[in-house]
């Protein structure tokens, strides 16, 4: 059995385009949990999130890059994290602290649908 | 060499736009023609749109014409950019006068009606639009495009339209 989690994602208002280095600093906590932190790239092209199965841990970092023309979201279906619009070539990265392991889609195309999973450790 | 007029695009372009009789047909246009029908089209349903935010108090009709609205926009902002770096004029034609002139009938049409009344013409006219310009986009005007960038900027816009069309079914289902 799973315990509940503190449903928390950071939003790095970090902006567009840099997708050069991210340096999460509010991870401590987090990063002690599991080995080193990962950074995950989510591309949002022609109207899908790719890859649209994800499996990270807590101190990672998830970065969604939208390359479409059209303005994409990732947002969580119970609406805990967002990444607010992205234009084509705009990037957002979300820091997991302890999300909920679940299902996001994109708020303005509701039928863009993706799961994240996040790991937890059972010992916690 | 210009590929002639697929005839489902042009029964449906006579069909959509009401047009009495064509001297051209669709697939006949050059890329500045096409580009215009296209930016016409664009515009015509971010003027839907318009009109739902301003007649509509259902939240899931809201926000579909607010996607319209940004996405169209986006299109747009592509569309005269690429123009722009062509150094080319988009170039009125027939096409795009009778997507106008049924536009504005419809417009009329709508902006009378209200409530649920409203909700259900504005996406069954969405559904039945974006189907039409898609097929339009698809059979007539993909395949004649001569300009290669042109061409591929149709292509994107095609597969958010084509997105718009399965958004606009999904809402005709839910206000039935
Ligand atoms: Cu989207």
């Amino acid at each position: 059995m799973k315990l509940p989690t503190r449903r928390e994602a950071l939003v790095n208002t970090a902006a567009a385009l840099s997708a050069a280095v991210f340096t999460p600093t509010s991870l401590s906590r987090a990063i002690a949990s599991d080995g080193p932190s990962i950074t995950h790239n989510v591309e949002i092209r022609k109207f899908k999130f790719v890859p649209d199965h994800l499996l990270a841990k807590p101190g990672d970092t998830i970065v969604w890059t939208n390359l479409d023309i059209a303005p994409h979201t990732a947002t969580a279906n119970d609406r805990s994290w967002d990444t607010g619009m992205l234009k084509k070539g705009q990037s957002k990265s979300v820091t997991v602290s302890e999300i909920e392991s679940g299902g996001y889609f994109c708020r303005f195309h509701p039928h863009m649908k993706a799961e994240l999973q996040i790991e937890q450790k059972d010992s916690l | 060499m210009k590929i002639k007029s697929s005839l489902m695009a042009m029964g449906l372009a006579v069909s959509l736009f009401h047009a009495t009789a064509f001297a051209q047909s669709p697939a006949e246009l050059n890329d500045l023609e096409i580009a215009h029908v296209a930016y016409v089209a664009d515009n015509i349903d971010i003027r839907y749109a318009h009109l739902a935010l301003a007649i509509s108090k259902n939240p899931e009709v809201r926000e579909f014409a607010n996607t319209m609205i940004r996405d169209h926009e986006a299109v747009n902002e592509q569309a005269l950019a690429l123009l722009k770096k062509l150094n080319a004029q988009p170039q009125d034609n027939f096409l795009s006068k009778s997507l106008q002139i049924n536009a504005e009938k419809l417009i009329d049409e709508m902006s009378k009606l209200r409530g649920d009344e409203f909700d259900k013409r504005y996406a069954a006219n969405e559904l039945a639009y974006h189907k039409a310009v898609n097929d339009l986009v698809e059979n007539a005007f993909i395949p004649n495009i001569e300009n290669a960038e042109v061409k591929a900027l149709f292509e994107a816009g095609l597969q958010i339209f084509k997105a718009h069309e399965g958004h606009a079914t999904m809402m005709v289902g839910k206000l039935k």
